[in-house]
C-alpha cells in the first residue's frame, strides 16, 4: 500500500466468469441518445465505480443496466438486484422494520423476522425498528435503503450516489460502513458517484463516464481493508489526480 | 391544557354575550332567541324522541354517502393517477362535471330515484366523489419513480404496486380529499333533506321553519355543527392512528 504506479488500462476485454456483461448498451430519450455504446463487465465480488460530472448521464447508465429504463444493446445481468438511491425511497408509511421486510414476501413469517433481524443488527437499527423513516437522520435512512436492497439477497447492488445526500462526516462514517459489509457479504457493487475521492477509496475499479460514454477505467492498487489514511497517502492523491485529468478531458 | 380552557373560555363568552344580547329586549325573542332557548328545545327534541330520529336519519345518509363517494373516488384516482392511457379518456369527461355545483344536481337525482334514501346518498356520494378523486390523482401522480423501482427489484410488481406502493404513497393527499368530501357531505345531507324527507337534521331545519320555530331551528342548526365538527375529528383521529406515520415530517 505504497506509492505503486497505477495501472491504466483502456478498452474491453471479455472476462469469463463475469457478473456483469454489457456490450453498446445505448439510451435513446425520444431522438436524443444519452448513452453511446458502453461496454462493461464486473467479476463475482467486485467493486465497480462509476464516476462522472453531474448530469453527464451516469445516473441513466444504472436505470438501464437495472431495467427501469428502455435500452438497446447486449445486457447480461442477474435477475435479482438490489437498488439504492440517492433520495433513499424508503417507504415512509414503512416503519424501519416494515421497509426492510418489504421485499420478503416469498418467505414464510419466521424466516421473514430471521433475516429482518439480522439486518437490523447489520445496520446498526435494532433500537430504532419501529421507527418511521420521518424519524430518520439522512445516514439511518440510507441504511434501511441498504438493509431493504440487502434483504432477499441479491447477486448484484446497484448503488446511484447513495451517500450524495449526506454531510461529508456522515458520508465518510457511511463509507467505511459500506466497505465493512461488502466485505461480509461479498456482493458484486455498481457504484455511481461524483465524489472521485469516494471510487477510489470504495472500488476495485473505477470507470470514469462522460458524454454518454465510458473514457477511462483505472484498477485501483489499494488493499483491503482500507481505512480513512488511505485518502492521504500519495499514491491515493495521484490516482484522484489522474482521474480528474481524464474528466476535463487533458 | 391552556388550549383547552382558551377554547371553553371563548365560547362561554359567545354565549354570554349572544343571550345578554337577546334579552335586552333590542331584538324580538321569537325571532333571535337566547342559547337558553335553544338548549330548551334541543332538549324537547331530546325528550320526543326527534333528535335520535334526525341524528340517526343524517348521519346514517352522511356516512353512506360519504363511504360510496370516497371508495369510488380512491379508486378511480388511483387508477387516473397512474395509467395514462385510461386518465386521457377518463378525466375530460369528470373535468367537465366537477365545475357543477353538487347541489346543482339535487333536482335531477330527485326525478331519477324519487325522494328516497337513495336519491339523497346517491348526491351525496357524487358531491364527495370529486374532492376525493382529484386528490388521490394527483397524490398518484406525484409518487417518486424511485418508490416504484424500489418496489419492482423487490419483487412487487404490475397490479400490486397500486396496492403496496401508490396508495399508501399517495395517502397524505387522499386524506386531505377525504376532509373535504367530510364537510361537502354535511352540506349535501342538509341540501337533500330540505328537498324533501321524513327525518334528518336538515329535515327538522324545514319543518321548524315552516312552523317558524326558529329556536328548534337553531337548535338542529348547533346540531349540524357539532355533527360535522365531530365527523372531522373523527376523521383525522382515525386517520392518525391507523397511520401514525401521516402525523411525521419528512426526513431531515
Amino acid at each position: 500500500m505504497a506509492d505503486l504506479p497505477v495501472a491504466q488500462t483502456r478498452g474491453y476485454q471479455v472476462m469469463e466468469g463475469a457478473q456483469i456483461q454489457v456490450r453498446g448498451l445505448r439510451v435513446r430519450y425520444g431522438q436524443n441518445e444519452v448513452i453511446h455504446g458502453v461496454d462493461l463487465q464486473a467479476n463475482d465480488g467486485e467493486f465497480v465505480a462509476i464516476v462522472g460530472k453531474s448530469g453527464c448521464g451516469k445516473s441513466t447508465l444504472l436505470h438501464a443496466l437495472a431495467g427501469f429504463i428502455e435500452r438497446e444493446g447486449e445486457v447480461q445481468i442477474p435477475e435479482n438486484v438490489g437498488v439504492v438511491f440517492q433520495n433513499y425511497a424508503v417507504f415512509p408509511w414503512l416503519t424501519v422494520r416494515g421497509n426492510m421486510n418489504f421485499g420478503l414476501h416469498a418467505m414464510n413469517a419466521t424466516e421473514q423476522e430471521g433475516v429482518v433481524e439480522r439486518l437490523l443488527e447489520m445496520t446498526g437499527l435494532s433500537a430504532d425498528a419501529a421507527k418511521y423513516p420521518a424519524q430518520l437522520s439522512g445516514g439511518q435512512a440510507q441504511r434501511v435503503a441498504l438493509g431493504r436492497a440487502l434483504a432477499p439477497d441479491p447477486d448484484v447492488l446497484l448503488m446511484d450516489e447513495p451517500f450524495g445526500a449526506l454531510d461529508m462526516y456522515t458520508r465518510e462514517k457511511m463509507q467505511g460502513w459500506l466497505l465493512d459489509i461488502w466485505e461480509k457479504q461479498s456482493k458484486t457493487v455498481l457504484f455511481v458517484t461524483h465524489n472521485i475521492e469516494e471510487a477510489i477509496f470504495l472500488a476495485d475499479r473505477v470507470l470514469v463516464f462522460g458524454n454518454g460514454r465510458i473514457l477511462a477505467e483505472f484498477c485501483v492498487p489499494f488493499g483491503r481493508p482500507r481505512t480513512d489514511k488511505l485518502k492521504f497517502i500519495t499514491g491515493f492523491i495521484e490516482l484522484k489526480k489522474q482521474i480528474v485529468d481524464t474528466m476535463e478531458g487533458n | 391544557m391552556a388550549r383547552l380552557t382558551r377554547m371553553t373560555l371563548s365560547i362561554i363568552l359567545f354565549l354570554i354575550a349572544w343571550e345578554g344580547i337577546a334579552r335586552s329586549g333590542l331584538t324580538l325573542i321569537s325571532l333571535f332567541p337566547p342559547p337558553t332557548r335553544v338548549l330548551a328545545a334541543l332538549i324537547e327534541m331530546a325528550r320526543s324522541g326527534e333528535l335520535v330520529r334526525d341524528v340517526r336519519a343524517s348521519v346514517w345518509r352522511a356516512v353512506l354517502g360519504f363511504v360510496l363517494g370516497s371508495t369510488v373516488g380512491i379508486a378511480t384516482g388511483i387508477v387516473t393517477g397512474r395509467i395514462a392511457s385510461v386518465s386521457n379518456y377518463l378525466s375530460p369527461i369528470i373535468q367537465l362535471f366537477r365545475p357543477l355545483p353538487p347541489v346543482a344536481i339535487i333536482p335531477l337525482v330527485i326525478v331519477w330515484f324519487g325522494i328516497g334514501e337513495v336519491s339523497k346518498v346517491f348526491a351525496i356520494a357524487f358531491a364527495v366523489f370529486f374532492p376525493v378523486w382529484i386528490n388521490s390523482h394527483a397524490g398518484a401522480r406525484e409518487v417518486p419513480q424511485t418508490f416504484i423501482w424500489s418496489a419492482g427489484t423487490l419483487g412487487v410488481k404490475g397490479f400490486r404496486v397500486l396496492w403496496r406502493v401508490i396508495l399508501p404513497a399517495a395517502l397524505p393527499f387522499v386524506v386531505a380529499g377525504l376532509r373535504t368530501g367530510v364537510s361537502l357531505a354535511f352540506i349535501m345531507v342538509f341540501v337533500s333533506e330540505l328537498a324533501g324527507a321524513s327525518a334528518g337534521v336538515g329535515y327538522q331545519i324545514s319543518v321548524s321553519y315552516l312552523a317558524y320555530r326558529v329556536d328548534r331551528m337553531m337548535a338542529a342548526l348547533v346540531l349540524l355543527g357539532l355533527l360535522g365538527a365531530a365527523a372531522d375529528f373523527l376523521l383525522t383521529g382515525l386517520t392518525w392512528r391507523i397511520f401514525p406515520w401521516l402525523r411525521l415530517a419528512v426526513i431531515k
